[in-house]
């Protein structure tokens, strides 16, 4: 039988309880301020060290795609103990780590492993992580974890609302959005995102606005197979949000995930999100 | 390393050129991020680069000295383990198939450093998955090119990566022609840049020049001077951009440096073995030829007209400007919106936001059905909304719906500015009409209004004593404050609204007051409310110097 080993990049937030039970290998993205450099690990630079940094820093970090060869030896890691390797990154339209890994893949050899393009970001990933790992924990095959994935994605919803679209303007990575946002009045962007792109769905100016919007969002998808709320430094703002939408989160399989600092980086602090999968109709 | 010919170069000395190469980068690589449009604007490629090269050569600081092979292997090693970003594996391709080559060899040779150059270009191209010209890859592979065609002549090392690092910058000025995202941007492309700074290092190092900060800065920066922190400078008045080598016997370096200083301004002066290249901007591109042909033989000449090309480059940057004040074109069947806007800057807010109309007008200068009625006209689509934003313009909006037969025009009855601003943020130009109209109604709903002016007669009203010439704050149209100064006013204003639930003011300032002192009144105001958010938008309104939007 193949055995599957599934690796995916820290901006799926998977949990760590999660990564340790599966196996599961994670790729760090880079956050670097300045000239110094941390791995997106939340290790060498805590999410609370992150933030106070962010408040003092003179300059504003930026993210970096991680070293191919590190890709590289995560992947061979994963194959010491398994025959084939799943990767799963984040959005392609979004980041440089996919090219890394297909690098990786490339120089490993193509047959033993698969890299995927998750289209999403944070748990929207994660979820995709998830269901791959089950799978490959109950000795699925290459093929049927393929189409786990797929199944996944295709009941994957994720919605997001930032504090400031200081962020994201800088950033430029989402680029389509900037003529529907502007830059003279503070406007707070509520966007989804699909198959990598990110689309503006409403432009509120308060943050009070926002939740009645995504607890709408949320529930128009109803029933849900899974539900995480994630933020970047706002677990309050999270919990305020999963408080409006705690009649349909689905018990055991709803989650508040802080996201990571390479996250942090790009969207700022104070936004919210949620990545959901409606349940098979 | 001096004026000898280098025919040969071992680990140690390859080891020294990379740390030099480091070092240069290290003294530019704020220059590289300033150029990086793309596909970040906010540029990290220095970084990156630079974050890449550290790695690489940290693998080797500590070394024992190796051969020249072992020595770039290690180097390709922490470059790989230790890159950054996609300019940063670039860097690290370049590198693997540079040492690749090597192999073993204990030292490298002309020939043999092209080789490992072409090896390291073509693993550079296959590590990505689309490879886009105009970009650190054409910067590595014409430098390749130039290498592969002057080796069968030249085997001085020294000599070879001159021309190679001329040719790598010449690349680097050709790349915006290259690649479209680069010209609109007015940049050159950043990875390209970061390369030449390293290669650059290494030839300083050769050439025994310092390769840290401090007055080089200026020096090594006009090799590429025409992109100035991203964008294109006016050149001034030394506007030809003259470069060429001289070649013969006892030449001067310090001698013609002198020279070219005195002649113009940004002179470089590099020397070889045995020729000297010049840089230089002079308003004359003769004088300097012509001290050169007297002193030895010229090559290489290249004069180029800066102003041309700043003149080009403006031009080219002209037609954008307009654009800046387009209004939304809508498609058949979308929702459009008409808004009135009493001031310049408030327009800019409106068209920011999405109208495909604009009606000049407001306080005691309240459009005409006609002018309505003429940006209906120019608006293609049946589904427009009105968007009066002033109390007594709401009527004449009202009236121009039931005028127009051939197409559904509504009017959301915004009575202020930030009404309107509100309702026209909820706005969405494909939605169905009444669930926009709906959706942009209940946002205007959300939103308070103040306003802060000149009493224009003496009056008492809702018990508030006013007195002609005093200012007076209104409240959603109720008068609430009066006094002596806008600041004061201002504050009054805001003690009498309901807060309890609000996040943000909008300080709207009027075309009588200006930008420091509209910042001054929200820092004041900010640190009375430290729990709301202020902030200041330009409006340019007559007759009110500010309008606060509460929500």
């Amino acid at each position: 039988m193949t055995k599957i080993s599934i690796v995916t990049d820290s901006t799926a937030d998977l949990d760590a309880g999660w990564a340790k039970r599966y196996n599961i290998r994670v790729v760090p993205a880079f956050v670097n301020f300045g000239a110094e450099s941390f791995a997106d690990d939340g290790v060498a630079l805590t999410r609370p060290d992150f933030y106070s940094r962010l408040a003092a820093a003179p300059e504003l970090p930026t993210t970096a795609a991680p070293p191919p060869g590190l890709t590289e030896q995560i992947f061979r890691e994963a194959l010491d103990e398994a025959d084939h390797v799943v990767a799963i990154s984040l959005a392609k339209t979004l980041s440089g780590i996919y090219d890394g890994m297909l690098l990786a893949a490339r120089n490993i050899g193509e047959d033993k492993c698969t890299v995927i393009d998750s289209g999403s970001l944070s748990m929207g990933v994660g979820w995709q992580v998830l269901a791959a790992a089950e799978a490959a924990a109950n000795g699925a095959d290459l093929k049927t974890i393929l189409s786990i994935i797929d199944d996944t994605r295709s009941r994957l919803k994720v919605y997001a609302a930032f504090d400031t679209f200081e962020y994201l303007r800088r950033g430029g990575r989402v680029s389509r959005l900037t003529a529907g946002v502007g830059s003279l009045l503070q406007i707070k962007p509520v966007v989804s995102l699909s198959g990598g792109n990110v689309d503006l769905l409403n432009r509120v100016r308060t943050f009070k606005k926002i939740y009645p919007e995504m607890a709408q969002l949320v529930t128009d998808q109803a029933p849900l197979e899974r539900l995480a709320v994630m933020h970047t430094n706002a677990r309050d703002r999270a919990e305020h949000l999963l408080g409006l939408v705690q009649h349909i989160a689905p018990p055991d399989q709803t989650v508040i995930t802080e996201a990571t600092t390479a996250i942090g980086t790009q969207i700022g602090p104070g936004a919210i999100g949620v990545a959901l999968i409606r349940a098979r109709s | 390393m001096t004026n000898d010919k280098c025919l040969t170069c071992n680990g140690k000395q390859l080891k020294a050129m990379a740390m030099a190469g480091l070092q240069w980068l290290e003294s530019h690589y704020q220059r590289v991020n300033e150029l990086n449009v793309f596909p970040v604007p906010d540029g990290d490629t220095g970084t990156n680069m630079l974050l890449t090269m550290r790695n690489a050569t940290k693998e080797v600081a500590e070394m024992e000295p190796r051969g020249a092979g072992n020595t770039a292997a290690q180097m390709a090693h922490g470059a790989m383990m230790g890159s950054r970003g996609n300019s940063g594996t670039i860097l690290s391709q370049l590198w693997i198939g540079f040492a690749r080559t090597l192999g073993e060899a204990e030292t490298f040779d002309a020939s043999l450093m092209v080789e490992a150059m072409r090896q390291a270009t073509e693993t550079a191209y296959r590590g990505v998955q689309r490879a886009v010209e105009g970009t650190i890859l054409t910067v590595a592979r014409e430098m390749t090119e130039e290498a592969e065609e002057l080796v069968p002549t030249i085997s001085d090392l020294r000599e070879l990566l001159t021309r190679i690092v001329d040719r790598g910058w010449d690349t680097v000025r050709r790349t915006p022609e290259m690649l479209p995202v680069l010209k609109e941007a007015g940049v050159v492309d950043s990875g390209g840049t970061g390369l030449m700074y390293i290669l650059e290092g290494m030839l300083r190092h050769i050439n025994g020049e310092p390769v840290t900060t401090g007055a080089l800065y200026a020096e090594a920066s006009e090799l590429a001077p025409e992109y100035e922190g991203g964008q294109l400078q006016h050149p001034g008045e030394n506007f030809y951009d003259v470069q060429f080598v001289i070649k013969g016997p006892n030449l001067n370096s310090a001698a013609i440096k002198s020279a070219m200083e005195s002649m113009g301004e940004s002179a470089v002066v590099v020397a070889t073995a045995d020729a000297i290249k010049v840089h230089v901007h002079v308003n004359n591109p003769g004088v300097p030829l012509t001290y050169a042909a007297n002193i030895g033989q010229l090559s290489d000449l290249v004069v180029e007209n800066m102003l041309e090309q700043y003149e080009a480059f403006v031009r080219q940057r002209q037609p954008q400007e307009p654009e800046d004040f387009t209004l939304r074109q809508v498609n058949p069947g979308d929702i459009a919106t008409i808004a009135v806007a009493p001031g310049p800057g408030i327009a800019k807010v409106f068209q920011e936001l999405g109208v495909s109309g604009l009606v000049n007008g407001g306080q005691t200068n309240n459009p005409s059905v006609e002018e309505f009625l003429t940006a209906i006209q120019a608006v293609d689509t049946d589904k427009i909304i009105l968007l009066p934003n002033n109390k007594n313009i709401v009527l004449t909006a009202q009236q121009v719906a039931t005028l127009v037969e051939d197409r559904q025009v509504l009017v959301i009855p915004t009575r202020t500015v930030p009404e309107g601003v509100s309702a026209m943020v909820a706005y969405q130009p494909d939605g169905d009409f009444d669930a926009v109209i709906q959706a942009m109604s209940l946002s205007r709903d959300e939103v308070v209004t103040g306003e802060v002016t000149t009493a224009t007669r003496s009056v008492e009203l809702d018990g508030i004593k006013v007195t002609e010439g005093q200012i007076i704050g209104l409240l959603e149209g109720t008068l609430c404050a009066v006094g002596d100064s806008l600041p004061h006013v201002a504050a009054s204003l805001l003690q009498e609204a309901e807060l309890d639930e609000m996040e943000l003011v909008t300080l709207y300032y009027g075309s009588d007051i200006d930008a420091p002192a509209a910042e001054a009144l929200a820092m004041s105001l900010a640190e009375e409310y430290p729990e709301l958010e202020f902030e200041v938008v330009y409006g340019g309104q007559p007759y009110y110097p500010y309008i606060l939007s509460i929500e």
